[in-house]
């Protein structure tokens, strides 16, 4: 018995859901798609505009019916990049970051391309001084967060819709 | 009813990556019978249990607590803010007492994570699944934009973050309830590549299994035993989106408001008006360089100005202050159970009972626990005198 290996069983959860992402993300995923526009919704409380478009603020916790179209290019708030293959998730180097869209008041979160990867740590100077970025919609859009990624703008062109 | 309440017992497990020779319920078992013993209580004096049990799917086993931390004939919930569980789990069991339905609580937190092979594809599954979660975030890169916000903000360097890596691990080597303490210098740190830049393989806390036991205990009862005293608490919650966070009045993303207020009350309630003078040693609930900064500024011992100097002092050790006694989560980050291991280690190092890593004259202590996306803040003052 001293000598035993400890037994250990062999186990596995896969389980399937569907997340049901109510009307408000449901008319933000279809705007993303038919029209390729990013929409928020405004708190009508402080003014803000939410974007991600949410249904109510979670900061007055009132209802947000007002829809507003925001620009397509801001403000690379926060980054990270990604250097090492985790399971599931894409082969590194990727770039990852929080944006503040012109006209909106939060940051909404999506990968960052437009910049050579090459050498990371010359890449994250860059990152580092909050650079402008722009909304690169796909050719073919399915109604997800993925139907869109941030590129890097050069620092003559100031982008923006 | 007594507004006094002390812990009168702590019990542990050793922290390790897999406890492959005990169950669950067999892990929990060693760390209550240890602070049963310590707090010299029998089962049958403890009029509730307050389990802490993080997500369910890094031990594949649902509600593991059920089949582990319940027992029979006392009342029983539990509770779950992520990271900030364990500390949760004790203010919950604080007010059982403070309302008078309970003289003696014990809190048990056990994690369980080494069943888990692929524990970063779970980690990403705690993301919104309708905004955030394709985004490919884990709880590394999660950590890692703050890192860079800091950076942005305050001038924080890569260094900054092996520095305070490499001083948790020394630290960690004199705690006896870690079985493999990972000793590294800051170039180790330098040299052990990305995770999610700017943080590097070594500055990330490994994998932790264990259980941790604490018993509060109203006034009366504590008698003449060795007990460490609860000088003050706070607990607040943030809004779950980290978007939300940035262009707020109250602070951005890396300023915790939510463990400001959390500090706030409990040194109020505490009496403590300078807390870099008189705390003797800090317990943050920091499992990243990064997370253990945005605390300093957080629990008042620095201000934005001094925020890089203060950092430079506390990796040299020489910041008037004792910080992560135990080498602190960037050494072992059991999730359910590490921020009721920042608490338990206060009580140990305030009773004098913190073996090799004791240090002199402790006094009055902070203790953090951080949860969720640092959605969840505790705060907790302890001291050695009856307050």
């Amino acid at each position: 018995m001293d000598d035993a290996e400890p037994l250990a069983i062999p186990g596995n959860w896969n389980f399937n859901y569907r997340y049901f992402a109510g009307e408000t993300a449901t008319r933000f995923f279809e705007e993303l798609r038919d029209n390729s526009r990013i929409m928020g919704t405004r708190n009508p409380v402080s003014g803000a505009v939410m974007v991600p478009a949410r249904s109510f603020s979670d900061v007055d916790y009132v209802e947000a019916t007002e829809w507003v179209e925001v620009g397509n290019a801001g403000i690379l708030e926060a980054f990270s990049i990604v250097g090492t293959k985790f399971p599931d998730l894409p082969d590194p180097p990727f770039v990852l970051g929080y944006v503040t869209l012109d006209g909106a008041d939060t940051a909404i979160l999506n990968h960052v391309t437009g910049i050579d990867l090459s050498d990371i740590e010359a890449a994250a100077k860059i990152l580092l001084q909050q650079p402008r970025v722009r909304v690169v919609f796909k050719d073919h859009r399915e109604g997800r967060i993925t139907d869109f990624h941030f590129e890097l703008l050069s620092k003559r062109d100031p982008g923006g819709s | 009813m007594s507004d006094r309440i002390a812990i009168a017992g702590v019990g542990q497990t050793v922290y390790r990556r897999c406890h492959q020779d005990k169950n669950t319920a067999e892990l929990v078992r060693e760390a209550v019978t240890g602070a049963l013993e310590d707090a010299d209580i029998g089962l049958d004096g403890i009029d509730l249990i307050v389990g802490g049990a993080a997500p369910d799917a890094l031990c594949g086993i649902y509600n593991i607590d059920l089949m582990s931390i319940s027992r029979p004939g006392i009342p029983y919930f539990r509770v779950n803010t992520g990271g900030a569980t364990g500390s949760s789990a004790v203010l919950a069991g604080m007010t059982w007492i403070a309302a008078g339905r309970a003289k003696a609580v014990l809190v048990v937190a056990v994690e369980r994570m080494g069943h888990a092979t692929t524990a970063q594809s779970i980690f990403n599954s705690i993301f919104d699944p309708i905004y955030e979660k394709d985004i490919s975030m884990s709880t590394i890169s999660m950590v890692a934009l703050r890192a860079t916000m800091l950076m942005q903000k305050y001038g924080f360097t890569s260094d900054h973050w092996a520095g305070l890596a490499a001083r948790n691990s020394a630290a960690s080597v004199l705690n006896d309830t870690i079985e493999k303490p990972r000793h590294f210098t800051k170039n180790d740190v330098s040299a052990s590549g990305i995770l999610a830049w700017p943080i590097h393989r070594l500055e990330a806390c490994p994998t932790s299994e264990g259980a941790c036991a604490v018993v509060l205990m109203a006034d009366p009862q504590v008698g003449a035993r060795n007990a460490a005293w609860v000088h003050g608490t706070g607990a607040l919650s943030d809004t779950y989106a980290m978007g939300d966070r940035f262009h707020r009045p109250e602070g951005s993303l890396v300023n915790l408001v939510t463990l400001e207020k959390s500090a706030a009350k409990a040194y109020r309630e505490a009496g403590i008006t300078n807390p870099l003078a008189e705390l003797d040693m800090v317990e943050i609930q920091a499992p990243f360089a990064s997370s253990e900064i945005m605390a300093y500024l957080a629990l008042g011992l620095c201000g934005e100005s001094d925020a890089v100097a203060f950092t430079e002092r506390a990796i040299a050790e020489t910041a008037d202050i004792a910080i992560q006694p135990s080498g602190g989560p960037q050494a072992c980050n059991p999730i359910s159970a590490t921020a009721l291991i920042r608490i338990t280690e206060a009580a140990l190092q305030v009773r004098g009972k913190a073996g090799r890593r004791q240090i002199d004259g402790v006094r009055k202590t902070m203790s953090t626990g951080q949860g969720g996306a640092t959605q969840f803040s505790t705060a907790v003052v302890l001291g050695k005198q009856r307050p």
